[in-house]
């Protein structure tokens, strides 16, 4: 199995022009947080989704599926047919995360839902005592939603040092910057405050994201983590890359065929 | 009831470690014995349902078995599409636990009181509704809740209003119980939770040609039993402290149009939020719940058949 963030992108690609589908630019930050997770860090025992003690990845920020789906393909957790049937009428993947689909820990798309049952579950190892870690991505739009920071004081508060908040920070929700609608200020700050361990790392740099993981895994104290992930929207594609307009643009042949090329002629 | 409510959940709690009793800082006195007994169950997870929700979730996949309780103004109205997503969709085993429905809480407000509960939550697919009248009832419905295994939604309302089952009875999954039975019944009262004991008195101050029937399971309901109390009734009448939008009145209402037409009055809360502070009695006269204003409509409906 590979997870290179291009071969990633490229089937993000694929699905997104196969099924006529939104949310590019959403599914193309976090390749590289995925891809660092899936290879490097992510236990599933028996490359079973659905091991009792694998570790847990929640994708709260349902709008970024198919980058999900493009790492389950390369697990072999997907069969190419539903990639190439994705949107058909009767198939199983969704536009949003659904739990049923093995792998997938929580129904997303309504936001703010994942990180409160990433706490549940990592409360659950806790009391069982388990080194099952269970790591849950938000968005920046997302910790808009007053349930995060509920589930962030219940998860300081019992000391949750198995549990690890990934903020994709790419500065745009769905009508706009974030700093136009609900400005943010330092995403860091706050975790800290909300008593986390917190580190912000280039969301594309896979080395430095790998070594932030290991940092605050390693940190030696009860708190739970938090990786504060600044990324672009729609990375990958340049003229995708910071233009919210991709949020919702559904592919056409000549840009599909486009935006191919340039992953293609891409360094990474 | 309280007391029946808390020796269950102890009784439950002891039986299974894998129970999590979750409250959203709510309770008080309520869950002495419980912490008291399992003490390493119990989690007060702060004034933050939503987060409650979703951490039951997560503890029920990771194999637990919570059981969330709140006033049903807040569970599971605050969080419905938490249960909706989070717990229903996976029809994973977390029992919610709603106190203080109806009027309960007559003289704190709209905020503390619930009416449109039993409505919303029999609407959201794998979820069970229960709503007891008494003890007996609670009891029941808590142990069939757990032996369950999945999503149950147990309503409780006004819980001193005394017993309604003088004997004990076991009670059967989705079944209506007899709670006054006649030689010839020509007309039939269901009720459910608070309303049974007024359905009760009403037929008491009608005629003896009258039965009476709690319905403790709203969702799943035995139809045939609903189908079969419609079809020898000349009328109905349907008693319950929620809205008559969506509630057992309107649940009873679809069973006969589809399969035994008759006569259904509804007792019920018109579609309104109550104007002022008062007593329990006080609101319920507001809505016209009360005893005397039951025996009235109920008369007038006779009269008009």
């Amino acid at each position: 199995m590979s997870f290179n963030p291009k071969k990633l992108r490229k089937t993000v690609l694929d699905m997104a022009y196969i099924g006529s589908t939104a949310h590019i630019g959403c599914a193309f930050s976090i390749i590289e947080l995925l891809s660092v997770l899936y290879k490097s860090y992510l236990n599933y025992p028996g490359n079973n989704p659905t091991n009792k003690n694998r570790d847990y990845f929640l994708l709260s920020k349902g709008h970024g599926v198919m980058a999900q789906y493009a790492c389950m393909r390369e697990l072999g957790w997907l069969n190419d047919d539903s990639i190439s049937n994705y949107f058909s009428d009767g198939s199983d993947l969704k536009g949003l995360s659904d739990s049923r689909i093995p792998g997938i820990e929580v129904t997303s798309g309504s936001l703010g839902h994942g990180l409160s049952v990433g706490v549940g579950l990592a409360m659950g190892a806790k009391i069982d005592n388990t080194k099952q870690k269970t790591y849950v991505l938000v968005g920046d739009g997302e910790i808009n939603e007053g349930p995060i920071w509920e589930g962030a004081m219940f998860a300081a508060h019992n000391k949750l040092n198995n549990f690890m908040v990934i903020v994709d920070e790419n500065g745009f929700q769905a009508m706009g910057r974030t700093k136009d609608i609900i400005a943010l200020g330092s995403i860091q700050s706050k975790f800290e405050s909300f008593g986390f361990d917190a580190i912000t790392v280039d969301g594309h740099d896979e080395v430095a994201i790998d070594k932030a993981i290991t940092r605050l895994w390693k940190g030696d104290n009860a708190k739970p983590k938090a990786l504060v992930a600044k990324t672009i929207k729609g990375k990958g594609v340049h003229f995708m890359e910071n233009d919210n307009s991709w949020h919702y643009t559904r592919l056409n042949e000549e840009n599909y065929q486009q935006a191919v090329s340039l992953i293609n002629d891409s360094k990474a | 009831m309280r007391k029946a409510l808390s020796n269950t959940l102890v009784n439950l709690g002891k039986k299974d470690p894998r129970i999590l009793l979750l409250t959203g800082d709510h309770g008080y006195s309520l869950f002495d014995d419980f912490r008291r007994e399992c003490p390493t169950q119990y989690i007060n997870t702060g004034i933050a349902e939503q987060n409650m929700v979703g951490v039951a979730a997560g503890l029920a996949r990771a194999g637990f078995r919570p059981i969330v309780y709140g006033l049903s103004a807040f569970i599971p109205i605050r969080v419905l599409e938490q249960i909706k997503l989070d717990v229903a969709h996976d029809n994973l085993p977390v029992i919610f636990i709603g106190d203080g429905a109806g009027f309960v809480y007559s003289q704190l407000g709209t905020s503390h009181q619930s009416t449109e509960d039993i409505a919303c939550s029999r609407a959201i697919p794998n979820l069970s509704v229960y709503s007891p009248s008494d003890k007996l009832e609670l009891e029941q419905c808590l142990n069939i809740a757990y032996q369950d295994n999945s999503s149950v939604y147990l309503r409780v309302g006004k819980a001193d209003l005394g017993d309604v089952h003088q004997m004990e009875l076991v009670i059967k999954p989705g079944e209506l119980v007899k709670v006054k039975s006649v030689d010839e019944g020509r007309y039939s009262f269901i009720a459910t939770g608070s309303m049974v004991k007024t359905a009760i008195g009403v037929a008491g101050k009608l005629s003896n040609n009258i039965e009476v029937w709690s319905a403790p399971f709203i969702k799943p309901i035995n139809r045939l039993m609903v189908e079969d109390i419609c079809h020898n009734s000349e009328a109905i009448v349907v008693f319950e402290e929620h809205s008559k939008c969506g509630g057992l009145g309107s649940l009873i209402s679809e069973i006969a149009a589809t399969s035994s037409p008759v006569k259904i009055l509804h007792i019920a809360v018109d579609d309104k939020f109550s104007e002022k502070c008062g007593s329990y009695e006080y609101l319920l006269k507001e809505h016209g719940l009360d005893l005397d204003m039951a025996h009235k409509n109920t008369l007038k409906f006779i009269e008009g058949l």
